[in-house]
């Protein structure tokens, strides 16, 4: 009996020592494997919401169509920081899917709702392991502090792919169905250019959840940043004092993709920016101590 | 055999009076370990400071000879580790927990955790939040010994399970040091220290004050003396006497803790007719409290 235990001791520090040579690619893996099966609720939830959205504003068109003319004079009557303020700026034409859709969900609702998933996904990863006292079992295993960090922020990226797919086909999929004119190239663009955008927000909530061990405020201070972001972004089209401002959101950088295409440029600005926020977190979570 | 763990002058600052001051520790490979103090004595700090959770103020530790600050991930390999306060994620069962960490840690065989579930009487079926405290307790137990680590580090690991349980789980650990691994725990459970420690470590507002085999501890600590007479017997001798404290006496018995002395007290018994005579060792709990007392009254 000891000495088959002892031959299982044998091979278990046999084990230990491959263990020791392997890079840590494959602990990378198994963490964001991990993180994705524990969103995957979460992405069927916040896609079905954002795509009901979307649904339900492709199948109105059809129906507001004929009144578009009306509505767009409507529109111009309303002052222009309102218009701004609820995603139908100067140069929006209700009278177009692309510009109707821009108006009531890419570039208001959806930004604004969706950059909140990568928020909480964020802020739950260490902070919120923190409160939860989960994080010290994990971390029990031979895993790098910097994979916590990079798992959580790839496989949230890859949620919020998933997320955008299914608004993506939400939207395409009843234009289709109704017989309205979008192209799926447009639809494409318009989801995938919210991805830099929310992960510039996750990557601002990692950062605050590896420097505070309260996940609160690796909500609410992104959140507030957030909000902040949108009416600064909205308000400097039209309000003078903000307009120097404005270059310091990441609204700023999102434009309207469903309209005018994905500027390719600014898109991979906010993508640098939201990487260098989780290179932040990185160093700020490896310098500190962890309590549960 | 060598230190499989080591500290010098081991120092977490938390604020004015918390933490850990200046702990000097060697574990050697083999044997089980015990780390003992009240709440708040500094073990779990210890522990997590070896463990990297915490950085040190000042001080190094090393574990395998390995720098706990610099190679903890290289550590961690060789070491499975019960937290203190822990919770395992909600969602998960126990079988989908341990499948991920042995994907972590590269182990492709479950066997020996199915077996150490059964042993334990764990449910690795059901997700965590249906789980009861001692059997999330288990599930936390197995996870830190399901890949045979040759370093275990325990916190108080047998907080909330019941008394059947934990003998399993004494047993195993015997088991873990007849195959050369080290344990190193952290218990205010004296009994199941006394049990299964070689030597243990007490530490007192974040001072490690003693560190001792579990036998000389008990051994040079005091006993509890009954003695019964057959007549009428003076007490004040008895009382007199150095090393004899707390002595109560009725007509014709005393009992007392005794801290030295023996002959002298044995020579005076025998000049009365002594019909019964008890002399206990007292559990290593109330050794533990009688030293946390004596270093109050020293303080």
């Amino acid at each position: 009996m000891i000495s088959d235990k002892a031959q299982e001791t044998r091979k278990a520090r046999r084990r230990h020592r491959r263990a020791a040579g392997r890079a840590g690619g494959g602990t990378l893996f198994a963490l964001v494997l991990h993180a994705l099966r524990s969103q995957l609720r979460s992405v069927i939830v916040w896609g079905l919401a954002l795509g009901l959205l979307s649904v339900v504003t492709v199948a109105s068109f059809p129906a507001l169509e004929e009144q578009a003319p009306a509505i767009n004079e409507l529109l111009e009557s309303y002052p222009p920081e309102m218009r701004e303020l609820f995603g139908a700026g100067e140069g929006t034409d209700l009278t177009t899917i692309e510009g109707f859709l821009a108006s009531q969900v890419f570039n208001f609702m959806a930004p604004l709702a969706l950059a909140f998933f990568p928020i909480l996904a964020a802020s739950n990863a260490i902070a919120g392991a923190e409160e939860r006292g989960t994080i010290d079992v994990l971390l029990g295993n031979p895993i790098p502090r910097w994979q916590l960090v990079w798992s959580s922020f790839v496989a949230t990226a890859l949620s919020l792919l998933g997320i955008l797919g299914i608004l993506g086909l939400a939207t395409w999929g009843p234009a289709v169905a109704l017989d309205v004119e979008l192209s799926s190239a447009k639809t494409a663009e318009a989801v995938l250019n919210l991805w830099p955008l929310c992960a510039f927000f996750g990557g601002l909530a990692m950062l605050c959840s590896a420097l505070f061990h309260r996940r609160l405020l690796a909500v609410a201070i992104p959140g507030a940043v957030l909000v902040a972001s949108y009416f600064v972004n909205a308000l400097g089209n039209t309000v003078e004092e903000l307009e120097d401002a404005r270059p310091f959101t990441a609204f700023y950088y999102y434009g309207s993709a469903i309209e005018d295409g994905i500027e390719w440029a600014r898109f991979g600005g906010v993508t640098l920016a939201a990487l260098l926020l989780v290179l932040l977190a990185t160093l700020a979570f490896s310098r500190r101590d962890i309590y549960t | 055999m060598g230190a499989v763990v080591r500290a010098e002058g081991l120092t977490k600052r938390y604020g004015r009076n918390r933490g850990i001051r200046d702990v000097d520790l060697e574990v050697d490979e083999g044997e089980v370990f015990g780390f003992l103090g009240p709440n708040g004595a500094g073990k779990t700090t210890t522990i997590r400071t070896l463990l990297d959770y915490l950085r040190p103020t000042s001080g190094r530790a090393e574990v395998f000879g390995m720098d706990s600050r610099k190679e903890s991930v290289r550590i961690r390999e060789r070491v499975g580790n019960l937290p203190g306060e822990f919770a395992l994620e909600d969602r998960m069962s126990g079988e989908g927990l341990l499948r991920f960490f042995a994907r972590l840690r590269g182990v492709g065989d479950l066997r020996y955790a199915h077996e150490l579930a059964e042993r334990l009487g764990a449910d690795l079926g059901r997700p965590m939040r249906r789980l009861s405290r001692g059997n999330k307790q288990k599930i936390g137990l197995i996870q830190a010994l399901f890949h045979r680590p040759p370093l275990l580090i325990l916190d108080e690991p047998t907080g909330g399970l019941d008394p059947l349980v934990q003998e399993e789980f004494l047993k195993i650990v015997g088991e873990t040091r007849a195959e050369g691994r080290t344990v190193f725990l952290s218990s205010h459970n004296l009994a199941e220290v006394e049990k299964i420690c070689d030597r243990v470590g007490i530490i007192r507002e974040g001072r490690l004050v003693s560190v001792e085999t579990t036998g000389t501890l008990v051994n040079k600590a005091f006993r509890r003396v009954r003695m019964s007479f057959a007549g009428p017997v003076d007490p004040g001798p008895f009382r007199a006497l150095p090393g004899v404290k707390d002595l109560q006496a009725d007509r014709e018995s005393l009992s007392f803790t005794l801290h030295d002395n023996l002959d002298e007290v044995i020579k005076l018994a025998a000049r009365y007719e002594l019909v019964n005579l008890e002399y206990e060792r007292p559990s290593l709990e109330e050794i533990f409290l009688a030293y946390y007392d004596g270093e109050e009254r020293r303080s």
